[in-house]
């Protein structure tokens, strides 16, 4: 079975005159990691948001591990971390994961569990109890990494997870992402870090203007930029 | 609930601010209330030029009256620096050859002088000279005879901790759609808000959720300032704080009053793009309420036309509906009204701002 299967969305944002996405179809098999890929604007994030429940005016269809979504139950198999840091920095670590903890259902004792292993984890167990706020760019980035990953979804999607990092986050998130890839968990990720696609990832799905444009393993793409800029072209991307 | 606590700027700011206002506003309004409202005495220099029979009992017949606080004149000074000083709001002389009725008595007033004052004294002193001219002993009693003020029951002006203590009080709750509205976008801008819905919850739990943190301000808030008024407020300056019979009803009406609040804050969020903008939305719409709704200027002391606009104010309502409580020991049937048109506009926010408000 499939972790994620998209089939033929189309979608388009309130008022625009272009669609963002455009019978869109993919699908990402259990325990791969996937790089989803695409310049700006291609539309990656608005398939996540889909993919997560956050959108629903769309046509065609998404199915986590056989589920028809939109899904209640479904939702818990996905563990999301938003492109954005979406955390709240007046608030610990430590209470930051309890709150999503909660939300996700989990039990008191479950979130003390989890908690406590997810910050020695992404190695913030020392700053647990310290304002988000006061965090660096990457410790940050890791507790948001850290929240998607609190009820141990099966499925896991990452919108440019190392963004703005240093490289030592950006080696602990990557250490993070291929133990929990070994120990059973599908990943999508999208990222404009080629090298990172291409050190993870065994599969790549290329976005552009809202539709997929390649959908393949990585293995027989030699170097991923210049794969990436003969697909997508050398024009910027401003709108 | 945690998060806004957590910002402890705001949270003081919203205890702090009405405290604040209560007290500075309630010690500067003293002076008003006594001069308006509970009379002030009215400043009197006497200058008796005739010293004849007649003179003297008029000039006796103005100073022991209950409204007149006679002052001197300070040596050599003359009548503007007298005004100018505001050592008297007027000055009464008897002129010599009033007994004769050859030369009236005159009357000098404070250029500044409150019109209202100018009458009540020019009223006095032409009623108590036609009592000394006519040789009647006392026209009050005698007039009253032929006019007689009729008191409505149980309608009093407010003290000032009376009007100022619920007034800013609904004030600092209708602030609450700053904080309320600027952490929605936030919380929207920076994903949080849309992180939340990819859990299976449910989505009116979760808009509930960020609503009735700021409604339970919303209510301490009202009762902190109570509290301010009656055990703070009352023992500073000199006018009571009275609850009322039915003091009880403050329960049901701070109930309406926070969901009329919290209903503002909402649709100022559905509104605003910006935080900036959805600060100053708030604040102005706030101010405005304020201005029109009898929370800055009491609502028994505007002119007519202002007192009919005040009613487009939810905080009128507000007001008013504690002001039912505390001065005309309202029954619940009196204040209901006031309770329903508060529920309508609490209503309208929620559902305009239901209607328009993007929560992904």
């Amino acid at each position: 079975m499939n972790a994620l299967d998209i089939s033929s969305i189309t979608f388009s944002y309130e008022g625009a005159t272009v669609r963002a996405l455009q019978n869109v179809s993919l699908t990402v098999a259990d325990g791969r990691i996937q790089a989803l890929l695409g310049p700006n604007g291609a539309g990656k994030s608005t398939l996540m948001r889909i993919v997560t429940g956050q959108m629903r005016d769309y046509s065609g269809g998404v199915s986590v591990y056989g589920t028809k979504m939109p899904d209640r139950g479904a939702l818990l198999s996905i563990g999301y971390a938003p492109q954005p840091i979406s955390l709240y920095t007046s608030l610990t670590a430590r209470e930051n994961l309890r709150f999503f903890g909660a939300m996700a259902g989990l039990s008191d004792e479950q979130i003390a569990l989890r908690t406590e292993n997810l910050l020695e984890r992404i190695g913030l167990t020392d700053h647990a109890d310290e304002q988000v706020a006061t965090y660096s760019g990457g410790m940050q980035r890791r507790l948001n990494l850290a929240a998607a990953l609190l009820h141990s979804p099966k499925l896991l999607l990452l919108d440019e997870p190392t963004v703005g990092v240093d490289p030592q986050s950006r080696n602990r998130i990557y250490d993070t992402l291929v133990e929990l890839n070994a120990a059973g968990m599908t990943i999508l990720l999208s990222t404009h870090i080629m090298e990172e696609a291409q050190r993870l990832c065994s599969s790549v799905t290329l976005v552009d203007k809202g539709e997929v444009i390649f959908d393949g393993p990585m293995s027989g793409i030699g170097d991923l930029e210049k794969f990436f800029l003969e697909k997508t072209g050398r024009g910027l991307r401003d709108d | 609930m945690l998060i806004l606590l957590r910002d402890k700027q705001t949270v003081l700011l919203l205890f702090l601010m009405p405290v604040a206002l209560i007290f500075f506003l309630s010690l500067a309004m003293e002076g008003v209330w006594a001069d308006k409202l509970t009379g002030r005495k009215i400043q009197l220099v006497i200058q008796n030029e005739s010293k004849s029979p007649k003179a003297n009992l008029l000039e006796e017949k103005i100073r022991s009256n209950k409204l007149i606080e006679e002052v001197a004149r300070p040596a050599g000074m003359d009548d503007d620096k007298l005004f100018a000083e505001g050592r008297a709001h007027a000055i009464i002389i008897i002129p010599k050859g009033f007994d004769d009725s050859e030369k009236p008595v005159e009357m000098y007033f404070d250029p500044v002088i409150d019109a209202g004052y100018k009458i009540a004294t020019r009223s006095l002193i032409i009623s108590l000279t036609v009592e000394v001219v006519m040789g009647i002993d006392n026209l009050e009693t005698v007039v009253a005879g032929l006019v007689t003020e009729k008191k409505k029951p149980n309608k009093e002006f407010p003290t000032p901790l009376q009007q100022n203590v619920p007034a800013y009080a609904i004030f600092a709750m209708f602030f609450i759609a700053i904080p309320m509205s600027v952490g929605f976008l936030k919380e929207k801008k920076d994903g949080t808000l849309q992180r939340l819905f990819t859990y299976p919850v449910n989505t009116n739990l979760v808009i509930l959720g960020k609503i009735v943190p700021y409604y339970i301000i919303n209510v301490f808030q009202f009762i902190l300032m109570m509290l301010v008024g009656v055990y703070v407020m009352s023992h500073i300056i000199s006018f009571s704080f009275n609850l009322g019979e039915h003091r009880w009803h403050m329960v049901p009406v701070t109930i309406v009053v926070a969901a009329a609040t919290t209903g503002y804050g909402v649709l100022v969020a559905a509104f605003a793009k910006t935080t900036e903008q959805a600060s100053t939305l708030a604040a102005t719409g706030a101010i405005l309420m304020a201005v029109f709704g009898g929370i800055m200027m009491p609502h028994v002391l505007m002119p007519l036309m202002m007192k009919k606009l005040a009613m487009i104010s939810p905080m009128y309502w507000a007001h008013q509906a504690y002001l039912d409580i505390f001065l005309r020991d309202a029954s619940f049937n009196m204040i209901l009204p006031r309770l329903i048109i508060l529920t309508v506009f609490a209503g309208i926010c929620f559902y305009i701002a239901g209607r328009r408000v993007k929560w992904i």
